[in-house]
């Protein structure tokens, strides 16, 4: 299969590479970048294990193929925070309990930056929609969904 | 490791050859070798990699049927070929006859020789299926072992070619029993991993710049152009890492030892000291990045020669002086002694410097991971003392690191001390990815450790009659640029001098001394072979100028069981020199032989030496290990021991007496071991401790376990604990008998208990081995070659808990000592550097070098300890080097004063 050029700005950092055709965003991140906070639930674009934000949207990585995204800009949950300065939304999760055993995790924290990077008030109604791509099994989404509640609220705090 | 960069097309077009059967089809990179390709590409890691340069042949592999090395074989080269690894040689699970010998006749310790082996090998029997003892000499020459001393793997070659007759199948495997290590399979068919072995995802690989300066001060590092390479992570200095002094030797917490070095220090103090490092997601880039490190240098005087450097006007090393410290001990009163003697004799005697030489390089894998959790895969051969070291190197608590030890290819001391782990562990935390760092053959002769050189005075007082009454030994040693274990080395060897004759004036000073040199540190025997190199050399000259016969001479004066040491009157234990002397005197026929007659260039001579080692470092450390022992519901069981293996056969032995005590087989235990954070603490592997400590902590925990088996065993069958007994994963009463399982399952569902035991075991005696070796020599004057033709090895164990490891650490205990003899010596030129580090030239003895052996076992149980076993390690090659130098002498009727033995030099002399 022919190779074609990519490029990437992954968090901040650019990748130049020639891939395959057929490579998925999501390899692109785990296999290529070592980028192994986005999970692969599915394959299918069922679940939003894999969601990162692609030029400011949120996408199941696992349903981009990754030449599709030349050009673009990438954040994944690796460049949220970090252990010692977390991101708001991250704190937020941690501070409601709104993570159990993490593997929706990352998908969830990048729904819910999208959500939060264009609507910084969202209604609950609102945040059950922005996470409706992404499945949990074990918190029942109500402590996620008071997280994302919560982080909006610190994140205005801040702007404020 | 991966190639750098892009494939580089090469001019040649595609090639097709097989691998094990299976076709390949493809480009081969520029210069790729067949060992990377095998190791890199296809993941057939048995292939081992012990030079790089051809001449060691870990590497070896069938080609078309011949044995090649394949680190010269260049992969372009093999279209049409086919190739055989170590992977290939077994049918399945069916090992292949020469595989099958290997193991059955403990020709495998380490194993990293053995893929290398079992190749050449095997080629020698298609082409020669009924070869003689001299033919697999031969054809083994280009092959290095460095713990069997090649006898077993002869005798496993002649096996395999029906030459032997097959031993009867033995079921035993409990204490005494002769068992291969218990990893011999995976061995010998490559499935072992080792660390160069080891693949981790996202792995970065480092290198490290040596100083080219023996002392100089660093004024600026430009690391720039390094750091613009494609491909470079980071760059480490001591301008970006910790400036944490410590000693690379310190053995457990608030050890108190001079600690003054550091992983990147400001001033480099002898060639080859560590400058600066480099991560790059490959070795090539890593190794190019090296080369564009510019470094500013103030070149300071140096000093090589321990003697030169304790003169006031000689360079400062350290910031406390060259001298590291006076070791002193004494016994009686020296001058009283030396009055009341016939004749008072005096010699200055001087000892090399050897590398311990493990087949497997140095190599560490270190992560420093994001959450200040530091995980460090080491051939290491103390593995808590290293979690101390990072620890305050990197100021995390001991919880945030973990030291793991992977198979290890060898150490023989040189594993002991700390050096490259921390440079992995500083570029992992700088480029937050886990970082490799393999040494070549050639740093682990500068970059490691070596064997401390010493000169040695020694003065005796003797009565006519041959009694020795007082003796004086000063000693000074090349500690090299860093303390290190000097201290201890020097205390190690001031022990060891009231250990062996009984001299009731004895008085010893030890002088640890630092120079511009490569890092002396532990090496097998840790002081003993230095001074007992220079005593048994110097008891022949006192022996024949007072004309008796050097056995009489040893026997008058050797100590006896029930001797106490003079020093402080503690015991010396069942200790037994002296029926090591008379066995292996009688084996040799040391008062029948006469010299052959032989043209006048060719001499022969014979020689003795008698020598020791201690168990362990009671009383000087608190010396402890804990086992834990659990058995699963079907009757199986986990060992979990910090006690680490190095090849020698600690773990299997450590089986075998957890399987005698339980009545279980080997095949019936899982080991978990030799890992800071699943195992519990343990001293380390050195001072041959492991018998004598790990040893008698599994004994006593499996008879915890045992005990409580028998207590619920008992309540089912209806006996006193005292009436059953364990044996073939069963317990037997007067009244019936029981499944160990059952055993297990009923405390489990009935009582809720797990059976599990932990034991500690704290060492409260230092029991002394004891050999005593024969050597008949042949000098031949047109040549200039010295060949050991033959030897007798008689040593005093104790109990022998595997007789065949015992004999194989024998075997290859005297392999070392011919070397310590005759041909081995890390050189320097005059600007320090080290001038022989390569295989080619520095010489170890091969197959052909060995002589003939005769090795026994003086029948005894040591009454201290519950095993009734003392350690064999170090105490194997103690006597070895004396008993031959003492042959070339009486060959010769030539003194010799320095060591090893430089025949040429000799020969000069006298002209």
């Amino acid at each position: 299969m022919a190779k074609k050029r990519l490029r990437l700005t992954v968090n901040g950092r650019l990748l130049d590479k020639e891939i395959e055709e057929s490579i998925r965003l999501l390899d692109v991140l785990r296999d290529e970048m070592l980028l192994t906070g986005s999970k692969e639930g599915c394959g299918i674009g069922e679940c939003g294990a894999c969601t990162v934000i692609l030029d400011g949207k949120a996408v199941n990585s696992c349903m981009v193929l990754a030449l599709s995204a030349d050009g673009g800009v990438v954040e994944t949950v690796e460049g949220l925070g970090r252990r010692d300065k977390l991101h708001p939304i991250q704190a937020a999760f941690l501070d409601n309990h709104a993570l159990q055993c993490g593997f929706c995790t990352p998908g969830m924290l990048m729904s819910a930056k999208a959500l939060l990077d264009e609507n910084p008030n969202p209604s609950e109604a609102e945040i059950k929609e922005a996470i409706s791509g992404n499945l949990c099994r074990c918190t029942g989404y109500v402590q996620i969904v008071d997280a994302i509640k919560d982080a909006a609220g610190r994140s205005r705090g801040q702007r404020g | 490791m991966p190639r750098d960069g892009p494939v580089v097309k090469g001019d040649s077009s595609m090639i097709d050859f097989t691998v094990n059967g299976n076709r390949w089809s493809g480009e081969p990179e520029a210069g790729e070798t067949l060992l990377d390709f095998l190791r890199e590409r296809l993941r057939l890691t048995g292939t081992k990699c012990g030079c790089r340069t051809g001449d060691c042949g870990t590497c070896k592999v069938l080609l078309d049927g011949e044995a090649v090395n394949s680190c010269t074989l260049l992969v372009k080269k093999l279209d049409g070929k086919s190739i055989i690894t170590i992977e290939g040689l077994a049918q399945g699970d069916e090992l292949h006859p020469v595989q099958k010998a290997f193991v059955e006749t403990g020709a495998i310790q380490c194993g990293f020789c053995t893929p290398g082996m079992v190749i050449q090998s095997a080629a020698l029997l298609l082409k020669n299926p009924q070869p003689s003892e001299g033919e697999i000499v031969a054809a083994l020459g280009n092959n290095l072992c460095r713990c069997t001393g090649y006898v077993k793997i002869v005798k496993a070659v002649q096996l395999a070619a029906g030459l032997l007759p097959a031993s009867p199948a033995n079921p035993a495997q409990g204490i005494g029993a002769a068992v291969p290590v218990y990893d011999a399979v995976n061995k010998v068919t490559g499935r072992l991993k080792y660390l160069s072995d080891m693949q981790l995802p996202d792995l970065a690989y480092g290198k490290i710049l040596y100083s080219p300066h023996a002392h100089a001060r660093i004024k600026a590092i430009d690391a720039s152009q390094a750091l613009a390479l494609p491909g470079v992570l980071a760059v480490a200095t001591c301008f970006n890492t910790p400036q944490i002094k410590y000693n690379s030797a310190l053995r457990f917490e608030r050890h108190n030892i001079p600690a003054d070095e550091m992983i990147f220090a400001p001033v480099v103090r002898f060639v080859g000291d560590r400058v600066a490092a480099v991560a790059a997601i490959s070795p090539g880039i890593a190794a190019k990045a090296i080369s564009l490190i510019k470094v500013d240098y103030e070149v300071l005087p140096a000093v090589f020669e321990s003697e030169t450097a304790l003169r006031p006007e000689s360079p400062q090393i350290q910031p406390g002086g060259n001298l590291v410290a006076e070791i002193k001990a004494e016994a009686g009163n020296l001058a009283e002694g030396m009055a009341a003697s016939d004749y008072v004799f005096t010699d200055k005697l001087c000892t090399p410097r050897p590398s311990p030489l493990a087949l497997e390089p140095h190599a560490c894998i270190a992560n420093y991971e994001e959450d200040d959790k530091l995980t460090v895969w080491s051939t290491t051969q103390n593995i808590f003392a290293y979690r101390i070291l990072l620890a305050q190197i990197f100021s995390l608590s001991q919880h945030k690191v973990r030291v793991i030890k992977p198979p290890v290819g060898g150490g023989f001391g040189g594993k002991l001390e700390m050096t490259i782990e921390p440079v992995a562990a500083a570029l992992s935390k700088l480029c937050r990815r886990p970082v490799k760092i393999e040494l070549s053959r050639q740093e682990t002769f500068f970059a490691t450790r070596i064997r401390h050189s010493a000169v040695i005075e020694i003065k005796t007082g003797v009565r006519k009659d041959g009694t020795m009454l007082a003796q004086d030994i000063k000693v000074i040693a090349n500690t090299g640029a860093y303390t290190s274990s000097a201290l201890n080395v020097l205390g190690a060897m001031s022990d060891k001098a009231f250990k062996q004759y009984r001299i009731p004036n004895l008085r010893y000073l030890g002088y640890p001394v630092l120079t511009n040199t490569p890092v002396a540190g532990a090496m097998r025997g840790y002081g003993s072979p230095q001074l007992v190199l220079a005593r048994e050399v110097h008891l022949d000259r006192i022996a024949k100028a007072l004309q008796i016969d050097p056995v009489d001479f040893r026997r008058r004066n050797l100590v006896r069981p029930g001797d106490a040491n003079p020093r402080n009157g503690g015991s010396l234990g069942s200790c037994h020199p002296l029926d090591c002397l008379e066995l292996a005197a009688k084996k040799f026929g040391w008062y029948k032989w006469k010299a052959p007659s032989l043209p006048a260039h060719k001499k022969r001579g014979i020689g003795v030496a008698v020598g020791l080692h201690g168990n362990g470092v009671y009383p000087v450390h608190a010396d402890i290990t804990t086992v834990t022992l659990k058995l699963n519901e079907d009757g199986s069981g986990i060992i979990y021991t910090g006690a680490q293996d190095l090849g020698q056969g600690l773990t299997t032995i450590i089986l075998q007496i957890a399987c005698d005590t339980l009545g279980m087989r080997l095949e019936d235990w899982t080991l978990v071991d030799a890992d800071t954070e699943t195992t519990s603490w343990d001293l380390g592997t050195y001072a041959s401790r492991g018998a004598w400590v790990a040893g008698q902590a599994v004994k006593s925990c499996a008879g915890i376990i045992a005990a409580k088996i028998k207590e619920k065993a008992g309540q089912v069958l209806n006996a006193a604990p005292g009436e059953l007994t364990l044996s073939q994963g069963e317990i037997r009463g007067p009244n019936g008998v029981l499944a160990l399982r059952d055993v297990v399952w009923k405390m489990q569902q009935e009582d809720g208990r797990e059976l599990i035991a932990s034991y500690s075991q704290m060492s409260s005696f230092n029991p002394v081995s004891y050999g005593a070796n024969f050597a008949e020599v042949e000098v031949d004057l047109a040549q200039k070659t010295i060949k050991v033709l033959r030897m007798a090895a008689a040593y005093d164990v104790g109990k022998a808990i595997n007789p065949m490891l015992v004999e194989g650490q024998i075997e290859g205990g005297i392999q070392m000592g011919i070397g310590y003899a005759l041909s081995e010596d890390v050189k320097l030129d005059a600007s320090g550097k080290v001038v022989n580090a390569s295989l080619k030239q520095y010489i170890t003895p091969r197959a052909e070098d060995m002589p003939r052996l005769d090795v026994l076992l003086v029948d005894n149980e040591a009454e201290q300890g519950n095993l009734g076993a003392k350690s064999i390690g170090e105490c194997a090659t103690v006597p070895v080097a004396p008993a031959i130098v003492n042959a070339v002498v009486n060959a010769l009727g030539k003194d010799i004063d320095i060591f090893p033995i430089d025949l040429t030099a000799l020969l000069a002399q006298g002209e």
